[in-house]
C-alpha cells in the first residue's frame, strides 16, 4: 500500500525534470545494454561453437601424416598414412566408433550445360558415420563399389541445388573432371564448418575411384589417404583414445622410443572449444568493462540525487512538519533512486534486445543469445546500484532537522 | 484548574553563530489552555518564530521544559516528535508551503501519508476539509492556479486534516492583502469556536485583535501577557 504511494511520489518527482532524469539514467541504460549485449554475444559464439562441434559429428580426431625426421634433418618427404591405418585404429583402439579414411581433391563437375567447381573427396561409408551425416535421398556406396572403385557419386546439398535445381539427381550421370559418374545419393544439408566453409559444396566418390582417376596412385604408398577422421563413442576418454592411437601408429611405423612421431593426431572438438574459450574470455572482459560503466552511471545517479535533495530541502522540511519520520524521507529518496535505476535498467534491456535482434537479423557478428537470467541479473544489479548510490543522498535528506529544512533558502 | 495544553517553563533557545552565541529565547514561562486563541506580537527578531518552532516540535529547546498535553517534549524521540506533529498539531506558514505540482486535494492529503488513516478514507477526508474552508470547487487546482488567500486556505485545510489539538500559524496573513487576511482570520476564529487551540504570530495589531489573548515578546523574553477584552469578530458569512 505505502509502496504504491512512494512509487507515485517518486515518479511525480522524476517527471518534474524529465530531461535531467533521462540524462541521469543514460549511464545505467548504456551500462545495462552493454553488459547484456556482450554476454549475449558470448552466448551466441558459444552456441555456434557447440553447433560446429555437433556438425563435426561429436568427438572427432584428425590423423594426418607428418614430415619424416631423419637424424635431426627434416626431409621433404611426407609420411602418408593409409587405409590400413584406419582399419587398424578402428579394430584395435577401444572406444573408437569409426575411423574413416579420406582423400581430397577439387575440380569441375558438369551436368548438362551447367558446371560447378567443387570439392571432390574419396571416402567410404564410414565417413558418414564419423560425421554423423545422413542421406537425404538415395543410398550409400556398396562394398562392391568401394572395392572396385566404381564411378558412383554421393553429392552434397549445395551441389544438388547448383546443378539440378528442382529435378531429381538420383540416377543421373554427371561429368567429374575427366570421367562420368552416376549419382546414387544426396546428403542432408550440414551448413558451414568452423571456418565458415560450406560443407554441402562437395561430391563424394569411393576412395579408390578418386585415387585412380584424379590424385593418382603413389608407388611407395598405394593406399595413401589425406587423413583419417576418427570418431569416439560419447563419454569415452578422449585422451586415452589419443594415447592408444599414438601408441598403435608408432608401433606400426616402428618408431623407436624417444623418436618423433611421423603422424599428427588432432582432437578437433577440443581445438574448437579452445578457440571458443578465447572468444569467451574476450567477451567476459568486455562485459566487465561495460559493468564499470554501470558503476559510473551509479555515481551519476548519486550526484543527481544529492542535487535533488538540496533543491527539495524545503519540501523535505514541509513533509517533516506535517509528520514525516526520518525513515519516511529516507524511503522516499531511496525509492526515487531505485526507480531511476530500475527504469534505466529496463530501457537498457529493451535496447539490448533491439540491438541483438537487429544483429541477428542482418547477420552481424556471431549472433547473440539473450538469456533470461542475465536480464534478471542486470535488472537486479541496476536496482542494487540504485540502493547503493541512492542511500547516501537519502540518508542526508532524512537527517535534516525539520526547522532547518523548512527555513532553507 | 485542568492541566494546560502547553506548559512552558524557563524555555531558552541559543543559536551558535560562529564563536558568538545568540540567545533567541532567554527563559520563557507560559501556560496555554485548551481552546485558547493566542496572538504573539513583538518586533522583528524578538523570538516569536523561535517560540512557535519549539511549541510545534519543529525544534528542541536548549534549556528549560515544554510540556504538550502533559508530555515533556525534550524526552521524545525524533519519531515520536514526528508523530506529535502529524496527529496533534497543524501548521500554517506565511509562505503557504504547498507542494507546487500537486493539486489542492493532494496537498491536503499529504499529512495522511504519514498517519495510520486507511488509504480508502483519504480522499473523502481531504474533500471534507477543503469544503470546510470553502474550497470544495477548487480541489483539482494546483497552487499556481489559486490566489494567495485560496492557497492559505488549502494550507489550513491541510493543517486540519488529522483533527489536531492546536494550530500554529506564523504570520499567516503576512503574504496576503488586508481583505484576504481578514477572511483567513475569520476562518481561524471559526475553528477556535469549534474548540481548536490557535496560536498565531503577527506584526499587525489589527490581526491580533481577533485573538482572545495577546502575548508580547521583546529580546527573547515574554514581556506582556494580556487578555483581549475587545475581541474583534469577523463577519464570516460575508467573506466566504
Ligand atoms: N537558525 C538560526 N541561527 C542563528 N540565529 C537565529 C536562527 N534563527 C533565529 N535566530 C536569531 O534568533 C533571534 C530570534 O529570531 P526569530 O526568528 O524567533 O525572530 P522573530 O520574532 O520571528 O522575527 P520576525 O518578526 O522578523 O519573524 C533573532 O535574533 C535571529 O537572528
Ligand atoms: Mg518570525
Amino acid at each position: 500500500m505505502k509502496i504504491v504511494i512512494l512509487l507515485k511520489t517518486a515518479i511525480t518527482a522524476l517527471k518534474v525534470n524529465v530531461l535531467r532524469s533521462c540524462l541521469t539514467m543514460l549511464g545505467i541504460i548504456i551500462g545495462v545494454a552493454a553488459v547484456i549485449i556482450m554476454v549475449a554475444m558470448g552466448a551466441g559464439a558459444q552456441q555456434k561453437v557447440d553447433e560446429q562441434i555437433k556438425s563435426l559429428g561429436g568427438n572427432v580426431f584428425f590423423v594426418t601424416g607428418a614430415f619424416r625426421q631423419s637424424g635431426g634433418a627434416r626431409s621433404a618427404s611426407v609420411v602418408k598414412i593409409n587405409e590400413d591405418d584406419a582399419n587398424l585404429i578402428e579394430k584395435q583402439v577401444p572406444g573408437v566408433e569409426a575411423a574413416a579414411p579420406y582423400l581430397s581433391s577439387a575440380g569441375q563437375v558438369i551436368y548438362g550445360n551447367l558446371n560447378w567447381s567443387t570439392e571432390i573427396d574419396g571416402i567410404d561409408n564410414r565417413y558418414f558415420v564419423v560425421r554423423d551425416w545422413d542421406l537425404a535421398s538415395g543410398r550409400e556406396f556398396t562394398s562392391a563399389e568401394i572395392n572396385r572403385g566404381s564411378k558412383v557419386a554421393i553429392i552434397g546439398e549445395r551441389l544438388r541445388v547448383e546443378l539440378f535445381g528442382a529435378s531429381d539427381p538420383i540416377g543421373q550421370t554427371i561429368r567429374v573432371t575427366n570421367f562420368n559418374a552416376t549419382i546414387i545419393g544426396v546428403l542432408a544439408a550440414k551448413g558451414q564448418d568452423s571456418r565458415g566453409e560450406d560443407q554441402d559444396d562437395v561430391i563424394f566418390l569411393p576412395i579408390k575411384t578418386v585415387r585412380n582417376k584424379i590424385t593418382g596412385v603413389s608407388s611407395t604408398n598405394p593406399k595413401s589417404v589425406r587423413f583419417i577422421q576418427v570418431s569416439a563413442y560419447d563419454g569415452e576418454d578422449m585422451d586415452y583414445i589419443e594415447d592408444e592411437m599414438s601408441r598403435l601408429l608408432r608401433q606400426r611405423m616402428r618408431i623407436p622410443v624417444g623418436g618423433d612421431d611421423m603422424f599428427r593426431i588432432r582432437n578437433v572438438s577440443e581445438m574448437i572449444a579452445t578457440r571458443a574459450e578465447t572468444i569467451q574470455v574476450f567477451n567476459t572482459l568486455l562485459a566487465w568493462v561495460a559493468s564499470v560503466s554501470l558503476v559510473v552511471g551509479g555515481i551519476g545517479i548519486m550526484n543527481i540525487m544529492l542535487v535533488s535533495v538540496t533543491e527539495r530541502t524545503r519540501e523535505i522540511g514541509l513533509r517533516m512538519a506535517v509528520g514525516a519520520k526520518p525513515s519516511d524521507i529516507l524511503y522516499q529518496f531511496l525509492i526515487e533512486s531505485i526507480v531511476l535505476c530500475g527504469l534505466g535498467g529496463f530501457i537498457g534491456v529493451v535496447i539490448a534486445y533491439g540491438f541483438v535482434f537487429m544483429g541477428n537479423q542482418y547477420g552481424i557478428g556471431a549472433g547473440g543469445i539473450i538469456e533470461t537470467q542475465v536480464v534478471l541479473l542486470s535488472l537486479g544489479f541496476s536496482g542494487l546500484i540504485g540502493v547503493f548510490f541512492g542511500y547516501y543522498p537519502a540518508l542526508k535528506a532524512s537527517r535534516l532537522a525539520p526547522i532547518d529544512a523548512l527555513r532553507y533558502e | 484548574m485542568t492541566q494546560p495544553l502547553l506548559k512552558v517553563r524557563q524555555a531558552k533557545k541559543v543559536y551558535a553563530m560562529g564563536d558568538e552565541q545568540v540567545w533567541a529565547l532567554k527563559g520563557v514561562d507560559l501556560d496555554i489552555q485548551q481552546g485558547e486563541f493566542v496572538a504573539i506580537m513583538g518586533s522583528s527578531g524578538s523570538g516569536k518564530s523561535t517560540m512557535m518552532n519549539l511549541l510545534g516540535c519543529l525544534d528542541i529547546a536548549s534549556e528549560g521544559s515544554i510540556a504538550f498535553a502533559g508530555q515533556e517534549l525534550s524526552s521524545l524521540t525524533k519519531n515520536e516528535l514526528a508523530s506529535v506533529r502529524n496527529q496533534r498539531i497543524g501548521f500554517v506558514f506565511q509562505q503557504f508551503n504547498l507542494l507546487p505540482r500537486t493539486s489542492a486535494l493532494g496537498n491536503v492529503t499529504l499529512p495522511l501519508l504519514y498517519s495510520n488513516v486507511p488509504e480508502s478514507d483519504w480522499a473523502s477526508r481531504a474533500k471534507q476539509c477543503l469544503e470546510n474552508v470553502g474550497l470544495g470547487s477548487r480541489m483539482d487546482h494546483h497552487p499556481g492556479q489559486l490566489s494567495g488567500g485560496q492557497q492559505q486556505r488549502v494550507a489550513i485545510a491541510r493543517a486540519l486534516i488529522n483533527d489536531p489539538l492546536m494550530i500554529l500559524a506564523d504570520e499567516p496573513t503576512g503574504a496576503l492583502d488586508t481583505q484576504t487576511g481578514l477572511e483567513v482570520m475569520a476562518l481561524f476564529q471559526q475553528l477556535n469556536q469549534q474548540g481548536k487551540t490557535i496560536i498565531l504570530v503577527t506584526h499587525e495589531p489589527d490581526i491580533a485583535q481577533f485573538a482572545k489573548r495577546k502575548l508580547t515578546f521583546r529580546d527573547g523574553e515574554l514581556i506582556n501577557d494580556e487578555r483581549n477584552n475587545n475581541v474583534r469578530q469577523a463577519a464570516l458569512e460575508n467573506t466566504l
